[in-house]
């Protein structure tokens, strides 16, 4: 993606670069040739089919996978010198309900890198904790158990842990999938504070309605890069025929229905 | 029950004293491994010990290291088996367990006494813990529980969000090695009190009753260790009374505590839960 | 090395027929564990079978009946057991298994041999095997293999789709009580031979490295048994060369697990070799595990 010339040239530099980057497993590209930048406040939104490598995109910024070719920089550094400055929320479900946390700690959690080794968190974090919580709607449940909370509620906890830790890079992994209404718009309004604060944020997602309203770029992916740019321009029936192939079905004019996203 | 005078002669004091530290260490490390789902590993691994202890034992050298270094290799060689495809985590721990207990058995059967010393190693002989034992128990106690207290916070996000761990930046394999290594000390620790097959017992039945009165995870360490400690105390006192295997006592008491903890708790008893109303669902907000 | 010397000997010949049998059934048997990553319900089994094993030793009767008993009880409990969500399955499992354990440990060491007793019930002791008990451990084992040939496909079906299996109306508690039996009756059958502790690797190992070996059911099941009977074999005729001729007493039991460990390290060995060499004639499939 190249910078729009009608824009003032942007002063800071951009919060994640990512250039012909590709990921695979046992030599074969799980995803590839990812091309593109994320200045500060800006938000990304990674859509593509099932299996498009998303999820691998995401684990590749935060450095959990290596890069099989192409770079990726964060905040100028290579992903693993980052990570304190990035913040990740998967789905909530992939986390145990059953185990012995609140609400309040998990938040807390976001605070550890601050915290450091061996110290417990202090007045400070506990009271970024809960204004964390806050900002997601959730300050009365702060000591609830996070496994008694609703999928919804939970997912607005992930977000909070990542408020909390104050982060320049947001990743997020499908945080509206099986969200109820209320917790999206919530989870929606404290996305966007986050992004006033100077935060990158970068959104895997189904829901092309939310992009629309969550981000102003999107990536579109099929295993490989179909498309990097601003989303009135980029999230457009070709490209997203192109992106979901045989399950985009064009409707008379200029429409797309996304069959099976 | 003569109990106080049970403890009369100084094999009984040493016992006792041994029963408490190690049924301490083992109730807190249990918390641990319910948290992470290793019931099934820490029994492997109290079988794939016992070739260690046995190596140790004919070599002359302290028990731990033995033990310690032969555990090290069962947990890289599960790590290997397990990350193969097709060879699944159960079967490769089932394959690995087998393996070295049989390895174990061969060894020893090679020897003169091979009876006895087996035993011992397998059900524990507390009674003939001597107090260099007491001492090494003591040492090793503390360290663990040291680490374990360092480490709280990040064990726990480990084993509640694991990758949450790595995207924060912390050495995830190194924390979950380092706890691997405290359960092993816990299992080590254990044999001459209950051996290797019961070691699993004691490091899990108390952390699992702690588990059904508290909610709070601090609570539970400190409860688990109690618990671990008076099943020890309690277990030991009625070996010595009707003259049975103090190893194997001491795991039905520690059972015994979780049986009844599990009929009578509070909220998560059997009691509780079918004589209160389940408690409707919070609306979604 | 040689294979069939031993076997002239009476006493080897009941042993071999004892672990050849006993070998192929805990094969078969296991290929369903391991499909099913039971291994640790198949070791809980074989701890809680000794205080039956104990009982019927103090009160003078058949090991086989006592055997018996608490497996079929012990199978009952363990499929039964519903998961308390608070404790999860491994935890109640292993305080399970370990009281049962420790019960029968209690009991045997209020005799005078102790020690001895002990030693016999957990590694069996293959070579006293007479007449009456190659009997015994044939007959169950005969009842264990036709169960298994009668439910065969629908505890394979239980195996790998539990849904799809209920939705057919096959009640899958009823199928699991079924396996856990079959689990008990391996253990039972062995326990004279190899004893309750080594039982789990005749179970959980041919199994496992027939699973390296190939993806079919039916060549799973034969490649199990041929294992399991294979390392019975090895192992005795193995123990006895080396106890014979170097005059290092092994005991068989544990030298026909360790072959059997030995077995599937080389089918670990083996396998990306031949996958590689299938690959060329087989599209590749998915990569999930």
């Amino acid at each position: 993606m190249t910078a729009d010339p009608s824009k003032a040239p942007d002063p800071a530099p951009p919060v994640l670069v990512l250039s012909r980057a590709t990921v695979a497993y046992e030599r074969e590209p799980v995803v590839e040739g990812v091309d593109g930048e994320v200045a500060a406040g800006q938000s990304v939104a990674l859509i593509g089919p099932n299996g498009a490598g998303k999820s691998t995109l995401i684990r590749a910024v935060l450095g959990l996978v290596p890069l099989t070719s192409g770079t990726i920089q964060v905040l100028g550094r290579a992903p693993q010198a980052a990570r304190r400055q990035v913040a990740y929320v998967p789905q909530a479900d992939t986390l145990d309900a059953e185990f012995p946390v609140s609400a309040l700690q998990v938040v807390l959690m976001g605070r550890y890198p601050r915290v450091g080794w061996v110290r417990r968190p202090g007045a400070a974090d506990r009271q970024a904790a809960n204004r964390a919580l806050a900002e997601v709607g959730l300050a009365e449940r702060a000591s609830a158990r996070f496994g008694t909370l609703s999928g919804g509620q939970r997912q607005r906890v992930l977000l909070a842990r990542a408020i909390a830790q104050e982060p320049r890079l947001l990743l997020l992994d499908e945080p509206f999938n099986g969200v109820d209404a209320l917790s999206q718009d919530l989870l929606l309004a404290a996305l966007g504070r986050l992004r006033a604060t100077g935060a990158a944020a970068v959104m895997a997602t189904h829901d092309l309605g939310l992009a629309h309203l969550a981000c102003d770029e999107v990536c579109l992916l099929n295993r490989h890069q179909i498309g990097f740019g601003p989303i009135g321009t980029t999230l457009t029936p070709e490209l997203l025929r192109a992106t979901y192939g045989g399950q985009a079905l064009q409707l008379r004019g200029d429409g797309v229905i996304v069959a099976r996203p | 029950m003569s109990l106080l005078d049970a403890f009369g002669d100084g094999f009984a004091r040493r016992a006792l004293l041994e029963a408490v530290m190690v049924g301490g260490l083992c109730g807190a490390v249990g918390v641990h491994v319910l948290l992470r789902r290793l019931p099934f590993f820490t029994m492997a691994l109290g079988h794939a010990t016992f070739p260690g202890v046995v190596l140790a034992a004919l070599a002359g050298i302290s028990l731990f290291a033995g033990a310690a270094a032969f555990g090290a290799v069962v947990v890289a060689v599960v790590a290997l088996l397990g990350a193969r495809e097709r060879v699944d985590d159960t079967s490769a721990v089932g394959v690995t367990l087998s393996g070295a207990f049989a390895l174990g058995v061969l060894l020893l059967s090679a020897q003169a006494g091979f009876s006895r010393d087996l035993t011992a190693y397998l059900v524990g002989s507390i009674v003939t813990v001597q107090p260099g034992d007491l001492a090494t128990t003591a040492v090793v106690g503390a360290a663990v529980l040291a680490v374990l207290a360092a480490l709280h916070k990040e064990l726990v996000l480990g084993a509640f969000d694991r990758d949450g761990l790595a995207a924060l930046g912390y050495p995830v394999l190194a924390l979950d090695v380092a706890l691997l290594l405290v359960i092993e000390a816990a299992v080590v620790s254990s044999i001459p009190a209950v051996g290797t097959i019961l070691a699993v017992a004691l490091i899990v039945a108390p952390a699992a009753t702690a588990r059904l009165w508290t909610e709070r995870l601090r609570a539970t360490m400190a409860l688990a260790a109690a618990l671990g400690a008076t099943s020890g105390v309690v277990g030991l006192a009625i070996s010595l009374q009707w003259r049975v295997a103090a190893g194997a006592t001491i795991a039905l008491v520690a059972a015994a505590l979780f049986a009844v903890s599990l009929v009578v708790a509070p909220r998560h008893g059997l009691l509780a839960r079918t004589t209160s109303e389940a408690p409707a669902p919070t609306p979604a907000g | 090395m040689n294979l069939f010397e031993p076997f002239a000997i009476p006493y080897m010949q009941r042993a071999l027929v004892e672990v050849l049998v006993l070998g192929a059934l805990a094969g078969a048997v296991g290929v369903l564990v391991v499909l099913r990553r039971l291994a640790f319900v198949g070791d809980a089994l074989t701890h809680t079978v000794f205080p039956g094993v104990v009982i019927a030793h103090l009160l003078g009767r058949s090991l086989l009946a006592g055997a018996l008993a608490f497996g079929v009880l012990t199978a009952v409990l363990l499929t039964t057991l519903g998961s308390h969500r608070r404790v999860g399955n491994d935890a109640a499992l292993a305080i399970l298994l370990t009281s049962f354990f420790s019960l029968g440990v209690v009991l045997i060491s209020r005799t005078r041999s102790f020690t001895a007793d002990l030693t016999v019930f957990l590694f069996g002791r293959v070579l006293a095997v007479d007449r009456t008990d190659l009997y015994q451990t044939l007959a169950v084992a005969a009842v264990a293999a036709l169960t298994l040939a009668v439910l065969h496909k629908e505890l394979v079906l239980r195996a790998f789709d539990p849904e799809a299996a209920a939705a057919m109306g096959y009640r899958t508690g009823v199928l699991d009580l079924v396996l856990n039996l079959l689990i008990a009756l391996v253990v039972v059958a062995a326990v004279e031979a190899v004893g309750t502790v080594l039982v789990i690797a005749l179970i959980v190992v041919p199994a496992a490295a027939a699973r390296l070996l190939t993806e079919r059911v039916a060549a799973m099941t034969a490649l199990a048994c041929l294992l399991g009977a294979a390392g019975g074999w090895l192992g005795l005729a193995t123990s006895y060369e080396v106890s014979v001729d170097h005059d290092l007493r092994l005991a068989a039991g544990a030298t026909i697990v360790v072959v059997l460990v030995g077995l599937f390290l080389l089918a670990a060995a083996a396998a990306p070799l031949r996958r590689r060499l299938g690959r060329g004639l087989v599209a590749v499939g998915g990569r999930a595990r």
